[in-house]
């Protein structure tokens, strides 16, 4: 059976293909930004008393203490990606959702229980002290549900894969036969353990500059964590590479070429942002990982289109071309981002009174 | 027909999204009309200069942040992954007219937790007036993420003149938009002063526990008049067809309309009796009962909405098996194994009439049967019937059984599915 002859009809866009593109791109950036500090530093904050005794456990309760807002936001930046490419791929994507149901159901279930814990966590600190149980389940969990999302974008680009359907309609299909989802999960989860690392030693440096005493060690600690996971993670992305359909790296492929540019760009600025760690510049470092952020993140864009130009061609898909209410979402993001700086600033600027 | 099936046999029939959808909506509910009963309760502590009231909205804040942040936005999450695993074609459709508008309640759903998290971490901080102004901020965000729910939800059931003209602003503003609008305005006030209960029972000091419980009843009570006038309004704005659809031809509903009638009075007596002072022994646990009669009332609306969309699940566009209007004449004719996309068995044979009908029960039958389990179980159902006589029900779909859908197949399509109903479930 041929799988392209599966693809269920995409539904019309109300405008151009491209504004969906560039709002998926965005707010792609977005949540793996969020998405890897929250896991990365979570993380961290789990293995560091493990492996570092009690002396670690300022740095975890501080970093446990931010957990309840970072992974707020990385589920609300989520929503946003998840919008756009059901509006752009939802063909594929609600396809690769039914064929894993089961596990694509529990995601929720997962977040709930990890929530929990971690304000569990927080509340009970001061009568229990750190609970490496309750931590460890709730980064297990981050890490299980990062797991079923890897699972369901490979699954959603590997068309040819499900034919499995027909021998198991019973929602439990994973890409375990994708050669490049092993190294593709641990590319993530490195960058989140970089990102994580990084966004400590900010967190300290941010202190540091205001006064704070004591936190050069955990500075050192984060840029560390940050440079060590770059430097393994740079070759776990050889391995990915090596495990991507022959077409994206193929050089004569004018996509390929642009997927090269983005990978190289991404090399050489995690290569600055490492330089620039290890002398604790930490907020350059940042800059540059941000763009290295960027980079791959148009780098996996670019993928996707290779692997799916056999069944789609955005440019062909249906478009209804109704711009108003595009329009009011353009105005309501700026009006709400003003806001959302003026709630900051404000709040900011009279704690700094009071204190 | 359009995507794969997720065969479920049990949990078939809706009972997935019941569970969760009941449980997200009351909480957004509660998220809603919570917010502005904390900065309502907030202006009253500091207008009577009362650090009691103030402590007491510091500690309902928390409980608040808990169960909405948590529990309500996940829940949320959950339902758009459950309806995108039961009917990816209807949400597919839902997504792509509706891409803004649930961008625009993505934006306001990031102003809530960002207000939310701030009104939380500064009370005592910040100047008051900054503080209440957080609260205003998150309560009319949280109110603006339901406008915009509203008009979604609401389009599913009366999509009014987007069926001609395709147009977002047809579909959005609805023939039941504003009726909506206001039922749930006021039902989450309502709920406020029910969560209320729940706190403010638990205050230790007795005269500012009763003070604060019968400021809760206020708020379930206050409301109750204006919310029965918009339930009535929005009854009346439903299609006359509709009307008599959910309140005479269901007999399904006829459940659902007692529990929303019966509870209307309990929570109205309850609200009053709460208001009385009571010993903690009976007020908490009641604080508790008066919790799940909202749970229930909230339920029983929501079945009879959704109950209300039958046999479609975007009324006069979509069926609930997401098969479109237009659709059905082509499947009618050539053969629904022909049409969907899905199947492995396209030609019906002796030896394949099983896997055929198993491919028609999927497609056909699946979103709104179960196999065995709570929600109209299909074996419970044809366990009256002979397999000759199936045809007179096939025939009666979208005609006698309004409620669901015309047959979609040809007359050998009926025979094989018949024959998987009989011998092999």
């Amino acid at each position: 059976m041929d799988p392209a002859t599966l693809l269920p009809i995409a539904d019309a866009m109300p405008v151009n293909w491209l504004w969906f593109q560039v709002l998926l791109t965005t707010t792609t950036f977005l949540h793996l930004v969020a998405m890897n500090i929250m896991l990365g530093s979570g993380f961290i904050a789990f293995v560091a008393p493990l492996a570092g005794g009690e002396q670690m456990h300022p740095l975890s309760r501080t970093v446990v203490g931010t957990l309840p807002y970072s992974i707020a936001l990385t589920i609300n930046l989520g929503v946003a990606p998840l919008l756009f490419i059901q509006t752009l791929y939802g063909q594929f994507f609600y396809t690769s959702t039914v064929l894993m149901a089961v596990f694509w159901l529990v995601i929720f279930l997962l977040l709930i229980v990890s929530y929990y814990s971690v304000y569990l966590f927080n509340i009970r600190y001061d009568k229990t002290g750190h609970n490496s149980i309750m931590l460890g389940l709730a980064v297990s969990l981050l890490i299980l549900v990062a797991f079923v999302f890897i699972n369901n974008i490979s699954l959603m680009q590997r068309p040819d894969s499900w034919l499995a359907y027909f021998k198991n309609r019973s929602g439990t299909l994973l890409a375990l036969d994708d050669i490049a989802l092993i190294p593709r999960y641990l590319h993530f989860m490195l960058a989140s353990l970089s990102v994580g690392g990084l966004a400590i030693a900010i967190y300290y440096e941010f202190k540091r500059r205001h006064g704070s005493e004591d936190v050069e060690r955990w500075i050192t600690y984060g840029c560390n964590w940050f440079s060590g996971s770059s430097l393994i993670n740079f070759m776990v992305g050889f391995w990915f590479l090596s495990r991507l359909y022959g077409t994206v790296v193929n050089p004569d492929d004018p996509a390929g070429k642009v997927f090269f540019l983005f990978v190289a760009a991404s090399i050489i600025s995690i290569a600055i942002a490492v330089i620039n760690a290890q002398v604790q510049r930490v907020y350059k470092a940042a800059a540059w990982v941000m763009a290295t952020i960027f980079f791959m993140t148009m780098a996996r864009e670019i993928v996707r289109n290779i692997y799916l130009r056999d069944y789609v061609n955005l440019t062909e898909l249906p478009v209804i071309n109704q711009y108003s209410p595009l329009l009011v979402f353009l105005l309501v993001l700026a009006g709400a981002g003003g806001l959302i700086y003026w709630m900051l600033k404000k709040v900011w600027s009279e704690l700094e009174v009071k204190s | 027909m359009n995507y794969p099936i997720w065969q479920l046999e049990f949990a078939g029939g809706g009972l997935l999204i019941a569970i969760i959808a009941i449980i997200h909506v009351y909480i957004t509910h509660f998220a809603i009309g919570g917010g502005l009963f904390l900065v309502i309760t907030e202006r009253k502590g500091l207008r009577e200069n009362s650090q009691e009231i103030l402590a007491y909205v510091q500690k309902h804040t928390r409980f608040f942040l808990l169960l909405t942040m948590v529990l309500g936005a996940l829940t949320g999450v959950g339902i758009w992954f459950t309806i995108s695993l039961l009917n990816p074609a209807a949400v597919s459709k839902l997504v792509h007219v509706f891409v803004f508008a649930w961008a625009v309640e993505w934006v306001f759903f990031l102003t809530e937790i960002v207000s939310l998290f701030l009104y939380y971490k500064t009370f005592g901080r910040i100047s008051n007036r900054t503080h209440l102004t957080l609260g205003w901020i998150y309560f009319i965000s949280a109110w603006l993420s339901l406008f915009v729910i509203n008009g979604i939800i609401d389009f599913m059931l009366t999509p009014g003149a987007w069926l001609e003209t395709a147009d977002f602003w047809d579909g959005f503003f609805n023939p039941t938009f504003w009726p909506a609008l206001f039922f749930r305005t006021f039902l989450s006030l309502m709920i406020a002063g029910l969560f209320g209960f729940l706190t403010a029972t638990w205050i230790k000091e007795e005269k500012l526990r009763t003070n604060m419980v019968r400021y809760c009843a206020k708020w379930l009570l206050a409301p109750f008049v204006l919310f029965l006038g918009a339930a009535w309004w929005y009854k009346s704005s439903l299609p006359p067809h509709l009307q008599d659809l959910i309140f005479q031809e269901m007999p399904e509903m006829k459940l659902f309309i007692k529990a929303f009638l019966v509870s209307s009075p309990v929570l109205l007596f309850g609200g009053l009796f709460m208001a009385i002072r009571l010993p903690t022994k009976v007020s908490r646990p009641l604080a508790g009962i008066m919790l799940i009669v909202g749970l229930v009332y909230l339920g029983a609306f929501e079945f009879i909405r959704e109950g209300g969309r039958r046999p479609y699940i975007i009324h006069d566009y979509m069926y609930s098996t997401a098969i479109t209007k237009s659709e059905l004449p082509e499947i009618v004719q050539g053969g629904l194994l022909q049409k969907a996309k899905w199947v492995k068995v396209r030609e019906i044979n002796d030896d394949n009439k099983a896997a055929a009908g198993r491919e028609i029960f999927n497609i056909l039958c699946l979103s709104c049967h179960s196999v065995g389990g709570p929600f109209n179980d299909i074996r419970k159902l044809t366990a009256k019937f002979k397999p000759e006589s199936m045809k007179y029900i096939y025939e009666s779909m979208g005609g006698s059984r309004p409620y669901m859908p015309p047959f979609a197949g040809t007359r050998e399509e009926q025979e094989a599915l018949t024959y998987f109903i009989f011998n092999e479930l």
